[in-house]
């Protein structure tokens, strides 16, 4: 490697107290060429923002115990505030988790881009503005000039994060630093924003320390890929070689248990435990008690670190003994075969919902109607996964809100076995709909304990009595894999992992026949969402349980449903089959979502496709085919005049599009001329 | 929604709340046991003499007949006759109310500039030695009551060291500023309520904005401390001090009322006891309405202050 831009050795910062200190970061050390992207992952905990706000000079209370950062040769650590000013924004500058939060609210996002290159280069008023526009045009905003005077919360999330790229890039860095720059947006924003990075990178030729949780979005951006895990680094190395031929057990479990969009396999793997706490780490290597390959060695002796090839290191005793492929989970045979001729347990027919949406307060407003739901049907069958799938703002938990009855649709109807369901409903049907919610913080009650939470609907519908409720709290306490001990905590003292089991031990308790899942695992961390996911099938498997599961990842709803539904605006785009559905021909908005999603496995996957803006104002949808306004494939006026007719293309598959499947199936199996991002080569060293 | 509209939609509802409480006030005063006329002429008038006052006055029409009569002459700018001093009640009114806005004028002068420089200095040296202290010394003033530490200033300053009057009794019609030695110590009473409680609220949303992840990518930009505190933290910590301020327009006012009683300032606060204590019922309606709307465009103006800063309230 050529002198290394940033170069990190021996690292530890700690947080807390003299009595109580919580080492946060260990004996960490790295380095990144001029011009390199390094991908530094781990679970939320190991330690990978401090290391990124470490590199800033940033410390925010913590303290470094030892090892240094050298950048340019110049210890960071050692730095005078105002060396250290000069340093920050102009060589090395930041893009952060949530753009909103970290852009001023009262101050207009041209002069945020602009501040820092007066500061910096001492550039005028007037040239800095000008600098400013010329940025947020790189960053591929639309009309610079006028976006430079609005404020943060005017623009979308995907808008708000070019502008803090853009912010970032205001004085060329040598070195952007992201931190998980992606996470809180949607999945087509986070592809748009992924090519965006790119493009900056081979254009300036600044090196990345790229900061996630997520191993497919690493792989589009990264050259070499660091593994961390709380607190140290376990393996590191080129990005195709960790991620195919990983040389260490954790980077191995992290792997299995992301649902890959290409790959369907029944159970997804699991890593056991959690993170261990940080003020008594295990002896040993830090990683055995979760290790699956662990043995005796592990508990007693640190393991070396071993260089398996050049430039890849492992922190593992049997770093070399590891198998080479990606063992699959064998765990469960096929558990889908249902009986044929399923009737619909539930059926939805062209639900229509609004809201109100007052302007103001008072006698001096008027209101105006959003549609959330304009006309959707959908069915499920007794023992079945249905996955409706789409963007934030696609009108999909209003649809759940409906179903379980917490909102009154305005039109179309809902049926339960047959017997129309109105939002006032009786107690025995609302036992057998129950509902699964996105954040199981704001739905566990604070004030009681796990086992008052799980004996509610017991008593509430009757089920159980006296001495049995205890009984089968504990029951429903193993079903989730919790156990009796957890009965008497509160929620705040559950990981949110945690939470959400009890979550799901609720609704099972009520013995549900249909249970609505809205987004239960996008909260949670990679490695948890996969063990949730594995006991919602469990679950199913045992009780017989129908699934309406709501997502908008399509990697997840791919591992766990059988048939998906794919919204855009309130309405139903596309139907079918989950294997059906991922297979070309498909409508444009699947094919853009399908396209977006990061991968870890590094096989094409045919055309990229990119959807440009933000879903419409669901006040005023577009006219003829909603998706027009983003839509890749628009034929021309008919999309914009027309509502598209429906297309059957095989049993209980369709679309809703003016392209014929023919033709689609042409445009989409097109020969891969240009495709996903293939995994950078190795680069000659910028110069400069 | 454009900043004039709103602004407009506020004054309606100004006017709103001004018929409410004009309504209140009138059914107070003439609801109440108590009747106005033996109150001028005494116990001892005969019920002929009252009857024919009562006449007079219009006291013997229905509510609703001279509710509107009332507040129709009120609209014309005729407040009517003060019982007490004889005197038409608008230019007394108007003279202390210019007195009163001076008083509260200076005050806010004074109190805001300091308040804020000691909010912001204890927020940015949060935990110090000088940021406890402040606290501590905050919550003591603010915890005695205007007219105790009105008090303990003119034990000191008139009476112990007699430096500065203990009164501030004037001329009617005679502008206070000529006599600014007598303003002093209402004004100080004033300052040093306002200042303990501005200051902290500064501190805390000082705090608040310092600790935001805005301001950590402004010092990750490389600005210097003293730009980050003063451009993106405390823009950022003006609008709820600010709206405070506006919350607190009535606990000011209120203030106000003690201090001209304690100092016998001639403003609105001392004229609104004095004609309790008079019975004098239409300087009273005159001056509850007057403070009312005092107290709604004080609130509308913190508004549109917050407004300006807070881009975000806009939409």
């Amino acid at each position: 490697m050529t002198q290394p831009l940033l170069d990190i050795a021996g690292l530890a910062v700690s947080y807390g107290t003299t009595n109580r200190r919580v080492p946060a970061v260990r004996n960490v050390s790295f380095a990144i060429a001029p011009g390199e992207a390094y991908g530094l992952i781990g679970e939320s905990g190991s330690g990978k923002t401090t290391i990124a706000f470490a590199v800033m000079g940033h410390l925010n209370g913590g303290r470094v115990d030892a090892g240094r950062i050298l950048f340019r040769d110049r210890d960071i650590l050692a730095l005078s505030p105002q060396e250290l000013a000069s340093l920050r924004g102009r060589s090395i500058a930041m893009v952060y988790q949530d753009p909103l939060s970290s852009l001023n609210p009262t101050l207009r996002v041209g002069e945020q881009v602009a501040e820092g290159i007066r500061h910096h280069r001492g550039l005028s008023h007037r040239a800095a503005a000008a600098e400013a526009a010329s940025l947020l045009d790189q960053v591929h905003l639309p009309d610079p000039a006028r976006l430079m005077l609005r404020y943060p919360h005017e623009l979308s999330g995907g808008q708000q994060q070019r502008v803090v790229i853009a912010m970032a890039l205001a004085c060329r860095p040598q070195l952007l630093i992201m931190d998980e720059p992606t996470t809180g947006l949607d999945v087509t924003t986070e592809a748009v924003i992924l090519d965006l990075v790119a493009e900056l990178r081979s254009a300036l030729g600044v090196a990345i320390l790229f900061i996630s949780h997520n191993l497919g979005v690493v792989r589009r951006v990264c050259d070499r890929i660091g593994v961390l895990y709380a607190g140290e680094l376990m393996e590191e190395g080129r990005t195709e070689k960790v991620l195919q031929r990983p040389r260490h057990p954790y980077t191995r479990s992290l792997l299995r248990s992301i649902p890959e969009i290409g790959r369907r396999s029944e159970r997804l793997a699991s890593i056991a435990g959690s993170l261990p706490d940080l003020t008594s780490l295990p002896s040993g290597c830090i990683f055995h008690p979760r290790c699956p390959e662990a043995r005796d060695i592990c508990a007693s002796a640190a393991p070396p670190v071993e260089e398996v090839e050049p430039g890849h290191i492992s922190r593992c005793h049997f770093a070399r003994d590891l198998p080479d492929a990606l063992a699959e989970d064998t765990a469960s045979a096929s558990m889908k075969d249902l009986p044929e001729g399923r009737k619909p347990l539930l059926r939805v027919v062209d639900l229509e919902m609004h809201y109100v949406r007052s302007r103001r307060f008072g006698p001096f407003g008027r209101t105006i109607r959003v549609p959330a739901l304009s006309g959707v049907g959908i069915e499920v069958a007794a023992g079945e996964t249905l996955a409706i799938v789409g963007e934030s703002g696609s009108g999909k938990s209003t649809l759940a809100r409906c179903i379980v009855g917490l909102a009154a649709p305005t039109g179309g109807s809902i049926e339960f076995e047959g017997t129309p369901l109105t939002a006032t409903r009786p107690r025995a049907t609302r036992r057998d709909i129950q509902i699964i919610f996105q954040n199981p913080e704001a739905a566990l009650n604070p004030f009681h304990t796990v086992a008052e939470i799980i004996a509610r609907p017991l008593r509430l519908y009757g089920l159980r009595e006296g001495p049995a409720i205890r009984q089968r709290v504990i029951e429903l306490l193993d079903a989730v894999k919790l156990g009796e001990r957890f009965s008497t905590h509160y929620p705040r003292e559950l990981s949110g992992g945690e939470k959400q089991r009890v979550s799901i031990a609720r609704a099972f308790a009520a013995e549900p026949r249909l249970v609505i899942c809205d987004e239960p695992t996008s909260a949670l961390d990679i490695s948890v969402q996969a063990a949730l996911l594995n006991e919602l099938k469990e679950l199913q498997r045992r009780y017989g349980t129908s699934y309406l599961f709501i997502s908008h990842d399509l990697s997840v709803v791919r591992h766990i449903a059988e048939r998906v539904a794919v919204m855009y605006l309130g309405l139903i785009l596309e139907t079918g089959p989950t294997a059906e559905v991922f297979q070309p021909p498909h409508h444009p908005y699947t094919e853009a979502l399908i396209s977006a999603v990061p991968t870890v496995s590094p096989v094409d996957r045919g055309p990229v496709l990119r959807l440009q803006g933000s879903v419409p104002d669901p006040a005023n949808p577009p006219a003829g085919c909603v998706f027009h306004t983003r839509c890749p494939r628009k034929l021309g006026r008919v999309c914009e005049t027309d509502a598209p007719p429906w297309r059957h293309t095989s049993a209980g598959r369709a679309y809703a599009c003016h392209i014929p499947p023919e033709d689609l199936l042409a445009l989409q199996q097109q020969p891969t001329t240009e495709t996903d991002r293939p995994l950078p080569e190795m680069e000659e060293p910028h110069e400069r | 929604m454009s900043l004039s509209r709103l602004i407009l939609r506020r004054v309606a509802l100004l006017a709103l709340v001004l018929v409410a409480v004009s309504l209140l006030t009138f059914a107070i005063v003439n609801i109440l046991p108590g009747d106005v006329a033996t109150a001028i002429l005494g116990e001892s008038a005969t019920p002929a003499d009252l009857a024919a006052l009562r006449s007079r006055m219009g006291l013997d029409l229905p509510l609703g007949t001279r509710y509107l009569t009332w507040i129709g002459h009120m609209l014309r700018g005729d407040f009517g006759t003060s019982l007490a001093f004889n005197l038409p009640v608008a230019p007394i009114l108007l003279w202390r109310l210019g007195n009163s806005a001076i008083l509260a004028a200076l005050v806010l002068i004074i109190s805001v500039p300091c308040a804020l420089t000691l909010g912001v200095v204890a927020a940015v040296y949060e935990g110090s030695l000088l940021d406890r202290f402040l606290s501590l010394a905050a919550v003591f003033t603010f915890a005695l009551p205007e007219f105790v530490i009105g008090l303990v200033l003119i034990l000191v300053f008139s009476i112990l060291y007699p430096v500065l009057p203990g009164s501030s009794l004037m001329e009617p019609g005679l502008n206070p500023l000529s006599q600014p030695l007598a303003l002093v110590l209402p004004i100080l009473v004033l300052v040093l309520h306002q200042l303990a409680h501005l200051s902290q609220i500064t501190r805390a949303s000082m705090i608040n904005a310092l600790g935001s992840n805005y301001v950590r990518a402004a010092r990750l930009k490389g600005l210097p401390p003293a730009l980050v505190v003063v451009k993106h933290a405390l823009r950022n910590a003006l609008a709820p001090a600010i709206a405070e301020v506006g919350m607190n327009f009535g606990y000011v006012l209120g203030g106000l009322v003690v201090v001209e009683t304690l100092f016998s300032y001639a403003g609105v606060g001392q004229l609104m006891v004095m004609s309790v204590e008079n019975r004098d019922v239409p300087t009273l309606e005159a001056t509850v309405l007057v403070i009312a709307v005092a107290y709604g465009v004080g609130n509308l103006l913190a508004d549109i202050v917050s407004l300006r800063l807070n881009p975000r309230l806009r939409s």
